[in-house]
């Protein structure tokens, strides 16, 4: 049976808006998405670091950073728990933050997951592409 | 013609984006992506680009930070996930406003609407011009340093490199005696040699050939001497 030429993302993404900003070409998204998986583990690194260190203004920046990455592999909506929280860093204090903290950390290993998914994903469908 | 622009992201993946849209377009050339405000602006003392991708928030200084600092006037699109810098950019005048992440096709949008917009010149912009702000930016140790006018005393060209005398501490920063006088175009500095521009507001007293500024001793030029003279309020 011949390859489906269409790929369809995971349900948690934002398909529509993944098709758009891709327009069709998964090689780039296997790209985007290998290179979300690089990124990501650095940069959350920064975010435990600051909210450890309970330095709320460098935690919001962390967070901006990571909301910025989120967006590009489509969890759109992570993208604005991410900004919520970053509101939340400039008015509260770290113990105040700590059940959105914990649960945005759930959130990320999730979406890290998907993602882990969706590159492996992508990756058979352009070799099945070839 | 294609549009000169460089990239001032910290996001790689923001920027490979960016360069890829750029390419595809056929409308903008790519000279440079930077990481930080501190390395744009070392780019931007040799080349002056037509257009900015500039991304806010960053490591160190901002965005807005850049455009204090910027000596022309570059067509600037603001790249950020961020909505609230909306008020900003209209404060900075900057040409358009991309929220990442953006698509290809609002990416084409903002460029065309901005090589359509004629190019600001020197009088009409509202970027602020730094010679009108009583600070500037210099970048010194790997950070950009926020520094008072009034506090220099002097400047002091060092090759390929600017050293900033204050009361309390000496800065060296990657920069010409040429550019930094172009930034600190007005009345209180003056170039009274090759090598010095001085704060006319710390001198001392001068003997001869020789301005005293707390304890530094500065020669005058002999092609500077008219000027100086012509600058000091002699009863």
């Amino acid at each position: 049976m011949k390859p489906s030429t269409i790929f369809s993302f995971h349900e948690s993404l934002n398909a529509a808006f993944l098709e758009e900003l891709f327009e069709g070409d998964t090689i780039y998204a296997e790209t985007v998405f290998e290179d979300f998986l690089r990124d990501l583990p650095a940069y959350w690194e920064k975010v435990q670091s600051s909210y450890q260190q309970k330095n709320m203004s460098l935690l919001g920046t962390n967070i901006h950073t990571c909301k910025t990455l989120f967006g590009y592999v489509g969890f759109t909506d992570l993208q604005e728990l991410c900004q919520e929280f970053e509101n939340k860093c400039a008015l509260n204090t770290a113990e105040a933050l700590q059940a959105d903290y914990g649960m945005l950390t759930r959130k990320k290993q999730e979406a890290q997951q998907i993602i882990e998914n969706e590159y492996s994903r992508l990756k058979r469908f352009n070799e099945g592409q070839v | 013609m294609k549009t000169s622009c460089i990239i001032v992201e910290d996001i790689q993946i923001a920027a490979d984006f960016l360069k890829k849209f750029c390419e595809k377009s056929g409308l903008v050339d790519v000279k440079g992506h930077f990481l930080n405000v501190a390395d744009a602006l070392e780019f931007l003392d040799q080349e002056k680009p037509d257009l900015i991708f500039l991304d806010v928030e960053m490591p160190g200084a901002n965005g807005f930070q850049l455009l204090d600092s910027l000596t022309y006037s570059p067509k600037i699109i603001l790249t950020t996930s961020k909505t609230e810098y909306a008020f900003d950019a209209f404060q900075y005048n900057v040409n358009d406003y991309l929220k990442k992440p953006f698509t290809y096709k609002r990416f084409l949008e903002s460029v065309q609407k901005v090589q359509a917009q004629p190019v600001t010149s020197p009088a009409t912009t509202t970027t602020a011009p730094s010679a009108d702000m009583d600070f500037l930016f210099i970048k010194s140790d790997d950070k950009l340093v926020r520094l008072k006018k009034d506090d220099i005393l002097f400047m002091e060209s060092m090759r390929d490199y600017v050293k900033f005398v204050t009361p309390g501490k000496t800065y060296i920063t990657y920069s010409t005696l040429k550019s930094m006088e172009e930034k600190l175009a007005g009345p209180s500095f003056i170039k009274v040699h090759r090598s010095y521009i001085i704060n006319i507001n710390k001198i001392d007293d001068i003997r001869g050939n020789t301005i005293y500024v707390q304890g530094n001793a500065i020669p005058v030029g002999k092609g500077h001497k008219e000027d100086l003279a012509a600058r000091l309020n002699i009863l």
